[in-house]
Parts: C-alpha cells; structure tokens; sequence
C-alpha cells in the first residue's frame, strides 16, 4: 500500500495535492483497498461549496456505499468526467488518473490539520489494530 | 428494537434514513427494527438507474410502488419478505469500522434467528456469484457473509455508512415469485430467467416446505441477535424528533420522483 510524500491525507481516507491555492482531491490507496472493487461514484458538480470534514460526493463499492468526506475547504472547479467511463480507475490508479475534484482552497491554513504520508501511514496502522 | 409492522414503501425508508440520520446526531444504542410492506415496492440501490433495472410500466400496472433505497446495491421486490435495519455506530462494538466484520457478526445473528424457525442457512464465505441478466436483482447475487440455504440465497443486504453511523438494510424472502421478479426488473422470460432465479434463490416457504406466522419469525430473529450479541433487545418507537425528521424525509424526498426515479438528485450525498 502506497502513500506518496507529495500529498496530505485526511482521517477520512481521502487525499490532497496542493497546488498554489488550488486542491486535487482524491480517496486513499488504503480506502479503495478498504471499499474492494468500487461501482459507481457521484461526485458534487463545479461550482459547489464544499466544507473540510463534510462530504463531497457518494461511492458505492461491493461492499458498501459511504460519504466521500472533503480534506479541504472551497469551491469544487473541476470534476474527473473519466470517472463516469471508467469508475474501476479509483481502484487501479488512485492517485493519479483516479483523482475526483480540483477545489479552489478557502482557507490554506486548514491544511495544517490535515497529515503527511508517515502519520497518515501511522493512523493506518492503530486503526487497523484497534479493529 | 422497533417491532413489526407493515408502512407503506416510502414511509419505510423515510424511516430508516431518520433513523440514520438521528443516530449521527448521537444515538447511543444500536437499533433494530424488523418490518413490512402494505402493498408490494420494489426497491432500488442508491445509485441504479430506474429506467435500465425497472420495468416501470409494468409496476405500474400491478400497484408496484417503486422507491430508492439510501442504501447501495440491487433492487428488491418486496411483499413477501420480512425486511430489517440496523443502525449503529461504526466503531462502537460489537461492530467495528471494518465493513466485512459488520456483515459478518450481523448475518450471524439471522442465521441464529433463523434456526429458531428451522430454517438452515450459510454465510457466503469467498466472492460472489452472479446469475447473468438477472443481475440487476439482488438475490441473483450472493457477495461474502450473505446467506444461502442449499446454496441458494435467501437473505440479501445493504450498508449505507456516513458520519461513523452504518445502516443495514436485509430483506429475509419468505415466498418468491420468479415470474413477477423477471417482470418487475424487466426481464421477460424469454431466456429462461426465471429458472436463473429460481436456481440462484430460495424462500423460507420452500425450505420448511410451508407457511411461518410472521411473528414467529420476528421473535427468532430478535432472539438470535440476543444470544449472538449477548444484549436485550427493548421495545421502542421513534423519538417525537424522529418523528417529525421521518415526516420531512418523506414529504420533500421519498415521495418525489426526483429521488426514486432520477435518485442522485441531490447530488449532496446525505
């Protein structure tokens, strides 16, 4: 399982790729491990206001369907429209070609609560023993 | 535990979503709830498309209400089934964040409360098997920790999780009818459909070889998720809160074809 060190990781198992004042949002490599072979995605449209900690879109794997829960504050600017031809890309590549929604960040000092790719591979591993 | 009895389709899942969503303001206890349908529904997955998996004008003609689930999956015909929810918090036991384990531990308790009525039923233990076109109906497909009897299924279910909150749909079959299945998912059987179902599916009728008051039934299950989980089960209605949440969902979204039929309306998750 994989945690690239340019991203930063929400406790909710997504992820963010800052890039100016612009975030490219996406689910982790342990959450589409987690969800199993996922089917279908909805995704909030460009324009909407999202909130840190609060959802951003609908998944649905063969396991469950579950909140997709924003890293970030802001105005969704741009939605991966590959999703819809090709959900199984969240599973394959999660954080490249799968990424969900570009965000134009509200509040950069937000990122601060967000983790890097040793916590976040830290909060995996006492979650994964408190189960 | 919220005790049997029968609403109507939109009225149910208005109040499985309040019971969801009340839960995420700070429900403390799990709660079951065992119930009926007044009149035969199909229900369908959060994220099916009505017009591709639903035969709507035949429903129509029958008096099939059609309604969305907030829970994922494949549709259902309701009317002879007795169908539960469970609504916990995830991370609380005996349920874990671990959504496997949650439908493990789950299906545990109906196969303990099934067996109270002599109804002998197994967990998937790997993948899932799937009966070609009648795919689009959830008993055609069997994924892990759901339950078969003989090797056919009879009990499926759902999870819907949001806010550290899980909600557990599970519809037991007690009588099936492949024909009006085919119809109501829009497969006519002109490519032996039916016989797909029947080889996929069972019923509690068909394994007893008989009738089962519903009662019985109800009070198996709720015994074998006592003895399973090792709790008391109390006897509880909808808070006033629920009550009036219940209200709202129904008015401004279970009775609107913006949900059931076009469903992602929203496009605001929960």
């Amino acid at each position: 399982m994989s945690f690239p060190d340019d991203l930063i990781y929400s406790s909710e198992h997504t992820w963010a790729r800052i890039d100016g004042d612009v975030a490219t949002v996406g689910i982790t490599d342990y959450a589409q491990d987690k969800l199993d072979e996922i089917l279908s995605v909805e995704l909030f449209p460009v324009d909407s206001s999202v909130e840190q900690g609060e959802p951003f879109g609908v998944i649905e794997s063969v396991k469950v369907t579950t909140e997709l829960i924003s890293p970030v504050s802001g105005e969704i600017i741009s939605v991966n429209d590959d999703l819809a031809d090709d959900v199984g890309i969240l599973n394959s590549d999660a954080y490249d070609t799968g990424w969900m929604v570009a965000v134009e960040l509200r509040d950069l000092g937000e990122l601060d609560s967000l983790m890097d790719a040793e916590a976040y591979a830290d909060y995996i591993e006492a979650n994964e023993e408190a189960d | 535990m919220i005790p049997f009895k029968r609403y109507g389709s939109f009225e149910n899942m208005a109040i499985d979503e309040a019971l969801f969503r009340s839960h995420q303001q700070g429900g403390k206890f799990p709660v079951l709830r065992l119930y009926g349908w007044k009149r035969p529904a199909v229900s369908l997955g959060y994220f099916q498309d009505v017009e591709e998996e639903i035969d709507c004008a035949y429903c129509r003609g029958r008096g099939i209400d059609v309604v969305r689930r907030p829970t994922g999956g494949k549709a259902v015909l309701h009317g002879d089934d007795l169908t539960y929810s469970l609504v916990a918090r995830e991370n609380t036991p005996p349920f874990s964040s671990d959504v496997v384990e949650t439908y493990r531990i789950i299906s545990g308790c109906i196969i303990r409360g099934l067996a109270k009525s002599g109804i002998e039923v197994q967990m998937v233990e790997e993948g899932r098997g799937t009966t070609g076109s009648a795919g689009s109906f959830c008993f055609a497909t069997s994924y892990k920790n759901e339950l078969l009897a003989g090797g056919r299924k009879i009990c499926g279910s759902a999870q819907v999780r949001a806010r550290g909150v899980f909600l557990q749909h599970g519809s037991v079959l007690i009588d099936l009818d492949p024909l009006a299945v085919c119809a109501a998912i829009g497969k006519t059987d002109n490519g032996g459909k039916t016989q797909e179902i029947e080889a996929a599916v069972t019923s509690v009728r068909e394994v007893i070889g008989g009738d089962i008051g519903i009662d019985d039934l109800c009070r198996g299950i709720a015994a074998g998720f006592e003895e399973v989980l090792h709790i008391r089960l109390v006897d509880e209605g909808l808070s006033p809160e629920e009550e009036a949440l219940k209200g709202r969902l129904l008015e401004e979204k279970y009775v609107r074809d913006e949900w059931n039929r076009k469903g992602r309306g929203s496009g605001r998750g929960y």
